[in-house]
């Protein structure tokens, strides 16, 4: 490639790279896209209707498809048969868990990212978040607060299509939305039952297309969407942001370039970056004005480690030492699982043709009183249930024969399942750091993980054990079980922190625009800048946040502190 | 169709797998069972052969058909014979496609491992069950009667059944179930005796709850019979 000068270089083009390069593209900045992997192609990565019998190994995959690679432990839910994993998920990045440390790092590397294959849940934090170190005293608040970024809240909104309701709760500020996705028997019942207990359980907000958004088509309801929707009803990079930044004639997309640091020139402000070409194993550097890094929260800390320089000697914008520090995960696990005994025997019904959380329990600890449990803060649970793709409560019944053949279909439509969203507290025991030993294939030291679950995370988790007992009784519900651990971390892919946002140059990375402090034309959009964990997801308030800093980025180069090439 | 071939790359080092799998009989079966979905590989060996089981031999593989159908008989809907389990099992246990405990496997060696050790626990659980029907009742397990057989899995299948001795048939008995029932239900006759509304997929909306005035939904029956199909999970 000759040697050509950008306005802008975005690293990653999920969920907030595709929105900032889209943003700058449509401002008329010249844009060089940076994606790790390959180009998503729906037509060869998505599940596209295929049904368990239409694959070789029924979805569980082929054994020996990750042998001889770096990492070679399937990524669940995301990969199998349906989407060929290898290709477009990241095996050949080894990473480091410290001893203690079982993290698991899931990564998608296909243009669009993990935001492909999303759940699509997409709440708006509130002041509760925003400032719940003043409430509880724990920690510092965000630099911002909601009456600053609602409006960046209802554009993303607008833009994404978000299907919900007016609720008027007090954890969880309402927006503006699309009708929601209609409620099935078991989530009367649910509701019902919690009511009883004093939990509340309403629809959730949820990124899918009720009705035709934008020029999307409504959803179609096949139930595919974790694994890809082949019509683009709902937001994905690969469907919304990545086709209109290329509109624009501003984009330039490399693939397969995997990258390795941030360049620098001698006052140590952003020149550019240097990638790995993936096909050749060859360095290549490229420069722009201004680096928007959005690798992924985790990831985004990687190559800012990794980006060391006389100024910069443990890591670029580091000189408050907050980088790789403050990682923060959602603690995730299923408290309870059981079945409602009157929806035993009934015929079945299409309860997860939308493939998505319906319904959840918005945070209800913790509203009144911050101090009010035994833990600070609060938790969302997630419930479902009904008839889905696989009979897995079969392993619940005794038996063999026409009985158990004909219990496993009574049973269809009646069971139940709950996932717990725990926010974890900032604990100096969990950072990333660079593995002092360990390379990968590429050459770049590997991404070291330090994490343990803290108690605050962990009392929640036995206070939603408790809850969902009292909630199968409330239901007239039986429980089977629960499960004995949280999942290990990183199961969420929810992780936040690692380049914390805040006001004080000498405590955090960035400033309330996801612009490094120390470096003015580097600026970070993914949820690495998140100070905190919340009961809610990350994917929509990411995306408002995109949108925001690309603003201010914008706004920096009108005034002349950025200049076009 | 997704995930037909291994990768090119890989092809020559796992050749031997690869050539078992291109050839796999059982995908007449597989086919048989989603009509909509034939694919040309099937179709040019003319006339459905007999099976080749790829791993048992064909007295183990008879034992497994027959298992696996008492598990999941026909009766109003198809069983597990039309639906190709045992040759589903028969091509998941040669590749060593670990089916069940499926949590522990981080590597392809710890996939390698498990598939192994599924490969000797039904060579040694169908070893078993002959051995014990002979004790029991002085001839294989195929020759026995069909109450012989059927109070012969009851003894593995309950829990208030179990004696020590049978514990090891026990635990065979529950992979061969895991495995015939995934086999079963990730087939398309399986999935339509089950009635999974994903088959269907494109639906004009969403079809919510019709009883909105009743939330708690109690004029549905009662059932009464369902505590005694339940194996408690204990903790």
């Amino acid at each position: 490639m000759p040697i050509r000068l950008f306005d802008a270089i975005v690293v990653g083009t999920g969920a907030g790279g595709g929105m900032a390069m889209k943003l700058l593209c449509e401002a008329g900045l010249s844009v060089l896209a940076l994606n790790s992997g390959p180009r998503t192609d729906p037509a060869k990565h998505y599940r596209m209707h295929r049904q368990p019998y239409d694959l070789k190994y029924r979805g569980l995959g082929n054994p020996l498809s990750l042998a001889g690679r770096a990492h070679q432990e399937h990524y669940s839910v995301e990969e199998g048969e349906y989407t060929e994993g290898p290709e477009l998920f990241e095996h050949d990045v080894a990473y480091s868990n410290a001893p203690g440390t079982d993290w698991y790092w899931k990564r998608c590397k296909g243009t669009g990212g993990k935001a492909n294959y999303w759940g699509r849940s997409s709440a708006r934090y509130g002041d509760i978040d925003f400032k719940a170190a003043s409430l509880d005293g724990f920690g510092e608040d965000w630099p911002v607060d909601y009456a600053e970024i609602a409006p960046w809240f209802s554009k993303a909104e607008r833009y994404m299509g978000v299907a919900s309701t007016v609720q008027n709760r007090p954890s969880n500020p309402d927006g503006e939305y699309l009708p929601q996705i209609p409620w099935r028997c078991l989530d009367y019942i649910i509701q019902e039952a919690g009511k009883k207990i004093g939990v509340p359980y309403l629809p959730d907000r949820c990124a899918q297309l009720t009705v035709a958004h934008n020029g999307h088509p409504a959803c179609h309801y096949c139930g595919n969407c974790t694994r890809g929707c082949d019509a683009g009803s709902f937001f994905s990079p690969t469907w919304f942001t990545i086709p209109e930044a290329e509109h624009s004639k501003n984009l330039t997309l490399l693939t397969d370039a995997l990258v390795r640091a941030v360049l620098v020139d001698e006052r140590g402000h952003a020149t550019g970056v240097a990638y790995v070409d993936r096909h050749n194993q060859r360095e290549v550097e490229v420069f722009a004005k201004v680096v928007v890094l959005a690798a992924s929260c985790v990831e985004t800390a990687h190559i800012m480690l990794n980006s060391k320089s006389r100024h910069w000697p443990t890591g670029i914008a580091n000189s408050s030492g907050a980088l790789g520090k403050n990682l923060c995960d959602h603690l995730y696990g299923n408290p309870g699982y059981g079945f409602i005994p009157r929806l035993v025997g009934q015929p079945p019904t299409p309860d997860n043709i939308a493939d998505s959380t319906i319904g959840w329990m918005p945070r209800w600890q913790n509203l009144e009183n911050p101090r009010e449990e035994k833990f600070i803060r609060g938790y969302s649970v997630y419930v479902g249930g009904g008839c889905g793709e696989f009979p897995g409560h079969y392993s619940q019944l005794e038996g063999f024969g026409s009985e158990f053949k004909r219990n496993i279909k009574r049973y269809y439509p009646a069971t139940i399942g709950s996932y717990i969203q725990a926010p974890a507290l900032a604990s100096a025991k969990n950072y990333v750091d660079i593995d002092p030993d360990k390379k990968d294939i590429f050459g770049i030291p590997q991404l070291r993980f330090h994490y343990e679950w803290g108690e605050n995370e962990l009392l929640m988790w036995q206070h939603s054990k408790k809850m969902i007992i009292d909630f199968f009784r409330a239901a007239g519900g039986e429980m089977w079980g629960a499960d004995s651990e949280p999942n290990r971390p990183g199961t969420s892919l929810h992780e936040v922190g690692v380049c914390r946002m805040g006001s004080n140059p000498k405590t955090s990375v960035t400033n309330k625009w996801g612009q490094t402090h120390d470096v003015p034309n580097l600026y970070i959009c993914d949820a690495s800048i998140f100070p905190t964990q919340t009961d809610k997801t990350t994917t929509m308030p990411l995306v408002a946040f995109t949108m925001r800093n690309c603003d201010h980025l914008l706004e920096n180069f009108r005034a002349g502190i950025h200049k076009r090439t | 169709m997704a995930g037909q071939g291994i990768e090119r790359r890989e092809a020559l080092r796992y050749i031997a797998i690869a050539s078992v799998a291109a050839t796999f009989p059982g995908f007449s079966q597989w086919t048989f069972a989603c009509s909509d979905h034939l694919q040309g590989a099937a179709l040019t060996s003319g006339a459905v052969q007999p099976y080749k089981p790829l791993f048992f031999s064909s007295e183990h593989f008879r034992l497994v058909e027959h298992f696996a159908e008492m598990i999941i008989p026909a009766d109003d809907t198809p069983g597990a014979k039309e639906a190709g389990v045992a040759e589903f099992i028969d091509f998941m246990v040669a590749n060593r496609v670990p089916v069940s405990a499926r949590n522990e496997i981080r590597s392809t060696q710890d996939a390698i491992r498990a598939g192994e050790e599924a490969q000797v626990r039904f060579l040694a659980g169908l070893n078993w069950i002959n051995a014990q029907s002979t004790s029991e009742f002085g001839q294989q397990f195929l020759d026995c009667s069909a109450d012989q057989q059927k109070s012969f899995l009851e003894m593995l299948a309950y829990k208030t059944k179990l004696k020590p001795a049978t514990e090891s048939g026990r635990e065979f008995f529950q992979m061969m179930r895991d495995y015939s029932v995934v086999g079963y239900y990730t087939s398309k006759i399986g999935l339509e005796a089950l009635g999974y509304p994903g088959l269907r997929t494109a639906w004009p909306k969403m079809p919510g709850c019709t009883h909105p005035d009743d939330p708690e939904h109690v004029h549905l029956a009662q059932s009464t019979d369902h505590s005694a199909a339940t194996l408690r999970i204990a903790g």
